[in-house]
């Protein structure tokens, strides 16, 4: 037995966890059908596709979103994890469901997978055969993406950076490295059977105030980091920055050096998608601003040419939407796709020089890096603070770097801290700010950044 | 002047811990951010191991006053006098207003309390506490 599956064996081995039959789902992922696919729909998508957010404690609200979902012909259906599931508490996750099953009251904020088990899920996943996309922030999810795997859950999001620096004060980084090795692994292996597995990253990090050089060179390690281990379909991400030129500028960046990159280490071979988040900041109380916003979002998604957008909705500042909201979302976003078509190409040279300079800059102190592994690399950059994204709670962040916008709202870098950009690069990115030296000024000024949307 | 800083207990509202990390250093302070989801314990080993001048705790979900109860204890415990204690952020849940809260929390042994008061007009406040202290 090869040690990856003795690896496997111990991991299934859990005392939530009924018999776990590798064989029966290997079967069963080989002659899943193709629409469960998120990679088989890209390759033959017509449009932008629309995921919304959600998951409910039980099976049966579960059930029933889906089927609102589905009314308003959803392409790509979410899975959001509880958060009990993703710090690995099992144990309150079960009591949690339990008392959400007894009182029809929701204990918890998301699906608890682990508890429910595979071939419950799988029963609802292959009756509305649409492809599902697991949603969590697990810095250890190496259980949760064997059993999403074995439900019938072929796309699956995160990464050691994307889940770990927004989310966690002290899990230790080499170990969120190590096991997002470990889903990495199991999703190449899976995707070898019949259609590629897709992983999609997690660019909106902190959704606050993050440079888009920070964003891209995030994506980029962690595309790198998972088609190093065999995945054949990856999605990079960001959020709407608040500035559609930025916008622009970021998609048409991050487009053309995801493929460079790719093709560079030799994963000529894989298949790269786009994918855009609705704003993902501070929502307005007012839900017809909501509403406005969340049509801007898609507006400018269609514009860079995503292929697919993550949606909101107009309650997002009031807590965690009905169905039938989270559902007319959606039917609001598809109604905008289909009826914006032919929208221009817009380019920004000078921006798109500038941001494709600094992140190549930050790229290259990457792989100076003297350790011997990308993983290794990646993480003692981070300590170094050649990546430093605004805003992370973790302790290991450098937190020396400090952005605010310009008059166009454009996200621009003030202090630089140890991001390895060019005096250039940075003195551009200054030209553009109008806020005085005086800093008591510029936290004035980011607070008020940070709430622009509201 | 040394101040430890961090948000109180299990709140993990970064953004104003950043900010104030920032405009602490900006006003000439050296600054150990314990960053969020702290307890008062580890505020006080800080305070201890850096020989701080200020403990500067906040808390935005208003759950501070369950973890800041023992800070009496901890002052007999330990010997603290030199070290200014402030607390600011949102410190009650739900409708509350400052008058009550106030008294509440210097009874808990902190000297300077800020309910639902802007950063900089706060920070402005402890620097004038400082400059009265010393003299």
């Amino acid at each position: 037995m090869s040690l990856l599956q003795r690896e496997r064996e111990a991991i299934v081995r859990n005392e939530y966890v009924d018999d776990f039959d590798f064989d029966e789902i290997e079967e069963f992922v080989k002659n899943a059908d193709k629409r469960l696919f998120i990679s088989h729909k890209y390759r033959h998508k017509t449009h932008l596709l629309a995921q919304p957010r959600g998951g409910f404690p039980t099976y049966e609200k579960m059930f029933e979103l889906y089927r609102e979902f589905q009314k308003v012909d959803t392409d790509v259906f979410p899975l959001t994890i509880d958060s009990h599931t993703r710090l690995n508490d099992y144990a309150s996750a079960k009591k949690m469901l339990l008392l959400s099953e007894e009182n029809e009251v929701d204990m918890l904020n998301g699906y608890p997978l682990i508890n429910h088990g595979y071939r419950t899920t799988r029963e609802m996943i292959t009756h509305f055969n649409t492809p599902i996309s697991l949603r969590h922030g697990t810095p250890d999810a190496r259980l949760l993406v064997e059993m999403a795997l074995a439900s019938g859950i072929f796309e699956i999001e995160g990464g050691p950076i994307t889940y770990l620096l927004p989310y966690s004060k002290n899990f230790p980084l080499d170990k969120a490295f190590l096991y997002w090795k470990y889903v990495e692994k199991i999703c190449a292996k899976y995707s070898t059977l019949n259609e590629p597995i897709n992983r999609e990253s997690f660019g909106a990090l902190t959704a606050t105030m993050v440079h888009p050089a920070i964003t891209i060179v995030i994506q980029l390690a962690e595309m790198l980091l998972s088609m190093e281990e065999g995945v054949k379909s990856f999605s990079v991400s960001f959020a709407q920055s608040g500035s559609l030129n930025q916008d622009i500028v970021t998609s048409n960046v991050i487009k053309a050096l995801s493929r460079k990159y790719a093709d560079k280490f030799g994963y000529k071979d894989t298949m790269i998608n786009l994918v855009f988040h609705q704003w993902m900041g501070a929502f307005p109380y007012n839900k017809e601003f909501s509403a406005t916003l969340i049509d801007m979002s898609t507006f400018i998604a269609l514009l860079v040419g995503a292929d697919k957008i993550i949606t909101k909705t107009k309650e997002e500042a009031l807590g965690i939407p009905t169905k039938e909201a989270n559902a007319a979302a959606v039917a609001n976003t598809k109604y905008m796709i289909r009826v914006l078509q032919g929208l221009p190409k817009i380019k920004d040279e000078e921006e798109e020089e500038i941001l494709t300079e600094e992140v190549e800059s930050i790229m290259e102190a990457i792989f100076n890096d003297p350790a011997d592994t990308l993983w290794r690399k990646v993480l003692n950059s981070i300590k170094k603070g050649i990546i430093d994204v605004p805003f992370s709670p973790h302790i290991i962040n450098n937190n020396e770097v400090i952005t605010v916008r310009d008059p166009s709202n454009a996200i621009r870098i003030i202090q630089r801290g140890n991001l390895p950009i060019s005096d250039r690069c940075f003195e551009y990115e200054k030209s553009k700010l109008k806020v005085g030296k005086d800093k008591k000024e510029v936290v004035d000024k980011i607070i008020k950044d940070i709430g622009i949307m509201q | 002047m040394k101040v430890v800083t961090g948000v109180v207990g299990n709140d993990i509202h970064v953004v104003a811990n950043r900010l104030i990390e920032i405009s602490l250093k900006e006003r000439g302070f050296e600054v150990f951010n314990l960053g969020v989801n702290t307890y008062l314990e580890e505020f006080v080993d800080a305070v201890i191991e850096t020989d701080a001048d200020v403990l500067l705790i906040s808390s935005l979900n208003g759950e501070a006053e369950g973890w800041c109860r023992d800070l009496l204890f901890f002052k007999q415990k330990f010997d603290l006098k030199g070290v200014t204690f402030a607390i600011g952020g949102n410190l009650g849940v739900g409708e509350t207003n400052a008058q009550e809260i106030i008294p509440k929390y210097k009874a808990y042994g902190f000297d300077l309390v800020f309910h639902q008061v802007d950063l900089n007009e706060g920070l402005d406040s402890l620097e004038n506490y400082l400059k009265k202290i010393k003299r």
